[in-house]
């Protein structure tokens, strides 16, 4: 049972109160009890207690992630021409309190039919980008893939506008890096994620190809 | 699928032309051409746009479970089970794949620090009672449909008293040799968190302590172990708990501030959240934010903040001294004070 404690001092919000209790007395005793906490008899019979969900929220909807397109198709890329691609990231936390969205591409862009590839970006020269630092990358000069991201639950220290740009963590030797995170309730966050790719002169020829996965993973 | 319609349709009209063709009546047959060409168009361009509108909705990607927390607390020996409910939202029929990902760390939020390729010997408690659905192979949802997934924990006589954290998660699967553009083919994951601890007795003793309570925002000047603040600027609290222990505990308890009698002044409910094994989580109010407390002009002299968190498990408490004094109102009567003097000062004689 939930209840909200309020005075004109203070409010307190408390997840359980008892059924019964209190201080009980009389000439010959004086007693302390509690009557309604239930688990240590469900444990002790059953074996087991299982609670699914979060006790401080009270709805029971799922947790939800939408991602508007699977299928980031960059067609011909031209050399020294950036070429940009957006999908549209939404997440909703439902019953759960807080949630991040995480990213990590199995290998840098690829040649299909050999190892070379578009390297990850280092951004502008001025200020290199890492995986956890947006830079801005705005020289032409500079080639590579990254991404940027703007909306919703996005860190905009980091990503201080849409020429700020992260290169993606690789998954045979780095944590997944943060795009979105939120801690508490969530109602359809959205975030747009920009890619860009630009290539130089000396790029071989062919179609390069990788594989990104977000991953959306509640709070607990 | 799309062409073999497209072709029958086309036969048919062919057939019908042969017939008219056949009967010889010239004005019929070019009825019947123009009709066929029509229909043709037609259906060309319906069959176009759903062609186009269906390959939209393939790109796309949406998926909700429930729940998103499961915590178990479970003796050796026992079995048990738990539906999670998966929900594709697309119109399109997708295959997915369901896995198990452990997890020790996490960070100040609660949020698992993952490890796609992390693993442990404990994974083998858990399995899919479905018929049809197995860990780690794909599985298809219809478009807008959902599945459900039992997951069955059988916790061995002999499995080590301890904390198993998880993260379930569902991915979609996608075979990437037949991507055939020049970009990236997008993978998308929902997760939901495992909460297990294995033990015999109800509440496992955890260890909790309460760090870096202090003020973040208020004009507050700090002096040995006093803070002294203006009594009538609001203040901003910061504060976190580190579980040193080997289980899983909750951070219920209360933020207090109390008068120089020991009468409390101020209380807010902490957010109870889980606060996992070696890890340090943040502590916040029950609405999700930074504790606070606006003081009055009567709010004068020592004070002291405490937090306290008292669980099934574990307890713990912290507290710093803070001595409220009208240095806003004091600075403003000074102003005041010199503003008067100079205006009222006698005039100086030669």
């Amino acid at each position: 049972m939930a209840d909200t404690l309020t005075s004109p001092a203070f409010e307190i919000k408390m997840s359980t109160i008892n059924i019964t209790g209190g201080n009980k007395s009389s000439s010959s005793y004086k007693l302390t009890d509690t009557v309604g906490q239930t688990f240590q008899g469900q444990f002790d019979s059953a074996g087991y207690v299982i609670k699914a969900g979060f006790q401080y929220i009270y709805t029971l909807t799922p947790f939800t992630f939408t991602i508007s397109n699977l299928d980031l198709n960059f067609g011909s890329l031209v050399t020294g021409t950036p070429s940009l691609l957006t999908n549209l990231l939404t997440v909703t936390t439902g019953s759960a309190y807080g949630y991040t969205v995480k990213v990590i591409e199995d290998h840098p862009l690829r040649l299909i039919t050999g190892s070379i590839t578009i390297p990850d970006t280092a951004c502008d020269l001025a200020s290199p980008c890492t995986q956890t630092d947006a830079t801005p990358w705005t020289d032409n000069a500079r080639y590579g893939f990254g991404y940027n991201i703007q909306g919703d639950d996005v860190e905009t220290a980091d990503f201080v506008d849409n020429t700020y740009f992260r290169p993606f963590p690789i998954q045979t030797t780095d944590l997944p890096a943060t795009v979105m995170t939120r801690s508490g309730v969530a109602t359809a966050s959205a975030a747009t994620v920009t890619y860009k790719i630009n290539i130089s002169g000396n790029q071989a020829a062919g179609t390069y190809q990788n594989n990104l996965q977000y991953i959306a993973i509640p709070s607990f | 699928m799309t062409s073999t319609k497209l072709n029958s349709i086309i036969h048919l009209l062919t057939s019908s032309l042969r017939g008219a063709t056949r009967r010889g009546n010239p004005s019929l047959l070019d009825r019947h051409a123009t009709l066929a060409m029509t229909i043709v168009f037609l259906c060309f361009c319906v069959f176009e746009f759903f062609i186009s509108v269906s390959s939209v909705h393939a790109a796309g990607y949406g998926l909700s479970i429930y729940p998103p927390l499961l915590q178990v607390q479970v003796k050796p020996g026992k079995t048990l089970t738990q539906v999670f409910k998966i929900d594709n939202l697309t119109g399109d029929d997708k295959f997915f794949v369901a896995r198990l990902v452990p997890f020790t760390q996490a960070d100040l939020f609660g949020n698992p620090v993952i490890n796609l390729q992390s693993t442990a010997p404990w994974l083998s408690y858990f399995s899919l009672a479905n018929s049809s659905v197995k860990l780690g192979e794909p599985f298809l949802i219809k478009g807008n449909a959902s599945e459900q997934l039992v997951l069955s924990l059988s916790v061995p006589e002999n499995a080590p008293i301890e904390d198993l954290y998880a993260t379930l998660l569902v991915s979609t699967y996608a075979n990437t040799s037949g991507v055939g553009y020049q970009g990236s083919l997008v993978n998308a994951t929902t997760g939901a968190n495992l909460l297990i601890t294995i033990s015999s007795e109800a509440f496992p003793a955890t260890l909790l302590h309460l760090e870096d309570l202090s003020i973040t925002q208020g004009l507050v000047f700090h002096i040995g172990p006093y803070y002294l603040a203006d009594n009538l600027t609001p203040l901003s609290f910061t504060a976190s708990v580190l579980n040193t222990g080997d289980f899983r505990a909750e951070t219920k308890g209360l933020f207090r501030i109390t008068d120089r009698h020991g009468q409390p002044v101020y209380l807010e409910g902490i957010l109870p959240v889980n606060v996992v094994a070696k890890t340090q989580r943040a502590l916040l109010n029950d609405s999700g934010q930074a504790f606070s407390f606006s003081p009055h002009l009567g709010t004068l002299g020592p004070h002291q903040v405490s937090l306290a968190i008292k669980t099934d498990n574990a307890n713990t408490e912290n507290s710093l001294n803070l001595i409220f004094l009208p240095l806003k109102l004091t600075a403003g009567l000074i102003l005041a004070l010199i503003f008067l003097f100079t205006i009222f000062s006698p005039p100086k004689t030669a």
